[in-house]
């Protein structure tokens, strides 16, 4: 069945390249701009450390933890979950139909239906730079703290494929909210820096309401070690929830699904 | 004459408040900037008195003067008019007796209206909700200075957004070079964070382009950190630039429209 699946997603990713390359300037000017933001954005972040050493008590180097660790999360989701932001499209426009008589889980054809590869493109670079910051971290942080960055890393991932899942759901159920996956979207950008600077209301919404703390500040807070073993708990525990509770209410929402398009 | 434009502007103004959801995804984002960046330098200031030159209180306000420009100067109508252009529909505005030009801007300035109104809801919601202090000028000369200034940095960006879509007479993927100069424009216009934090190498190369002028110079102007005078001089620049990108995206869409072909109904 894995083997299946795979090769199912080989193809779609195959023919989302293929139109991509098909419009090879407008691929090349999103790919320039997706660039430019990511590095602008740290450029920005090292220009202000010129004027200060730390900032929240945290330096440079822990700022850019905190930066790149967001990227690979969020970029991570863009890159497999794409097709989620089509899904209101496909349910109006009738695909979703035809989705559903196919001999593959909906919900997988509709999120893995786009590959976006132009955040391939600029996941290569965030890997790069995390792969430079890492090296300039103190000797001596231990296997234990990089393999809980990376659990918790997934674990980000998790949540983001919680939410994408039920961004899919309201879309099936409601043929609406086009706009909620950018909303999403749109939140996530306060992930950029760690949400310890946020006030104490705002700081317990993205931790427990909308966890976007518990999907990128969370990682990078357990790589630097200040993250308590409660709070990484809770994390795994949070992110058990979301999938569970997204994957339910998926599948009700296909449940009382009954076509709205011809 | 001006009657069909104000009556185009009464029309886009009832549709961008009938389109409620798009409206309120676009709100949340400019919230979901504000308060983070508002966050951010609150938490760089610390218990410092000031941080590159701006007090507390005027770094603060760089950030919510900031969310209202970014609502009245970059909203523009350059993906519509990519997407006019690219699938022909352009072709039934092209022979209706009105000026396109004219046109896009009473649809650009019902969106801005929404917009701004939205960006002033927003801006005093959030000085409420977390007792921000915000920096008033002093001076009526400031106010008067900044609004020309704005205003001005408004039109600019409608005049090089329009250049730049008009790539899409030539080409259906104008939409990847736009998406470019958008978010190239928005960091070098000092939108997420001001200037001054840039080595003042960049900042002088920065200032011989139209960029710094649509946000950093006019929020400069009204957080006084500049003389009357170089703020007129800062109004003399914006107004060459808009007289360049007047006539730059004039003659661009002269010469698209010599390059345009339509086929069908």
């Amino acid at each position: 069945m894995i083997r299946r699946y795979w090769r199912i997603w080989i193809q779609m990713a195959q023919m989302s390249l293929q139109a991509q390359l098909a419009y090879p300037l407008g691929s090349f000017g999103f790919l320039i701009g997706k660039l430019m933001r990511l590095f602008f954005f740290f450029a920005f972040v090292i220009a202000i450390f010129r004027h200060t050493d730390t900032m929240a008590g945290y330096s440079l180097l822990d700022m850019a933890v905190f930066f790149l660790t967001f990227n690979l999360v969020d970029m991570t989701a863009q890159i497999f979950f794409r097709g989620i932001y089509g899904a209101r499209r496909a349910v109006s426009d009738g695909d979703f139909d035809f989705y559903l008589i196919q001999p593959c889980s909906p919900l997988f054809r509709m999120a893995f239906t786009t590959v976006d590869f132009l955040d391939v493109a600029t996941i290569l670079p965030v890997l790069l730079m995390i792969g430079i910051v890492f090296a300039r971290l103190p000797a001596g942080l231990g296997l234990g703290r990089y393999a809980l960055y990376t659990l918790l890393t997934f674990n980000g991932i998790g949540i983001a494929m919680a939410i994408h899942i039920f961004v899919a759901g309201l879309a099936v159920r409601t043929q609406e909210l086009e706009n909620t996956i950018w909303i999403y979207r749109d939140i996530m950008f306060m992930g950029k820096f760690p949400v310890d600077i946020y006030g104490g209301a705002a700081r317990w919404v993205l931790t427990l309401v909308i966890p976007i703390a518990v999907m990128v500040t969370f990682p990078a807070k357990a790589l630097l070690g200040i993250l308590s073993p409660a709070w990484t708990v809770y994390a795994l525990a949070l992110c058990a929830v979301f999938l569970a509770a997204s994957l339910g209410f998926w599948l009700d929402s296909v449940k009382r699904y009954t076509s709205s398009s011809s | 004459m001006i009657r069909k434009y104000w009556t185009a502007y009464a029309i886009s103004l009832q549709e961008t408040l009938q389109r409620r959801s798009s409206l309120l995804m676009d709100r949340v984002g400019g919230v979901a900037i504000i308060v983070s960046l508002y966050y951010f330098w609150k938490a760089l200031l610390g218990t410092k008195p000031s941080f590159l030159g701006y007090s507390g209180e005027q770094m603060l306000s760089y950030v919510l003067v900031m969310n209202i420009l970014r609502s009245f100067v970059f909203t523009g109508r350059g993906w519509q008019l990519v997407g006019e252009i690219s699938s022909g529909r352009i072709s039934s505005y092209l022979v209706r007796p009105i000026s396109y030009h004219g046109y896009t801007l009473a649809l650009d300035l019902a969106q801005k209206t929404v917009h701004l109104a939205a960006a002033f809801l927003e801006v005093g919601v959030l000085i409420a909700a977390i007792g921000a202090r915000v920096y008033l000028p002093h001076s009526l000369s400031t106010w008067l200075l900044f609004s020309v200034s704005v205003a001005v940095s408004s039109l600019l960006f409608f005049f090089m957004e329009f250049m730049v879509s008009s790539l899409a007479f030539w080409t259906s993927e104008s939409g990847g070079p736009l998406f470019c100069f958008e978010l190239g424009l928005q960091f070098a216009a000092g939108t997420f964070f001001p200037l001054d934090v840039l080595p003042h190498s960049l900042q002088k190369a920065l200032a011989m382009t139209p960029f710094p002028y649509m946000v950093f110079f006019p929020i400069n102007i009204y957080l006084e950190r500049m003389a009357p005078a170089e703020a007129v001089k800062i109004l003399g620049i914006q107004a060459v630039w808009l007289a360049f990108f007047v006539w730059a995206a004039t003659a661009v869409w002269k010469l698209g429209l010599s390059n345009y072909s339509a086929e069908g109904g």
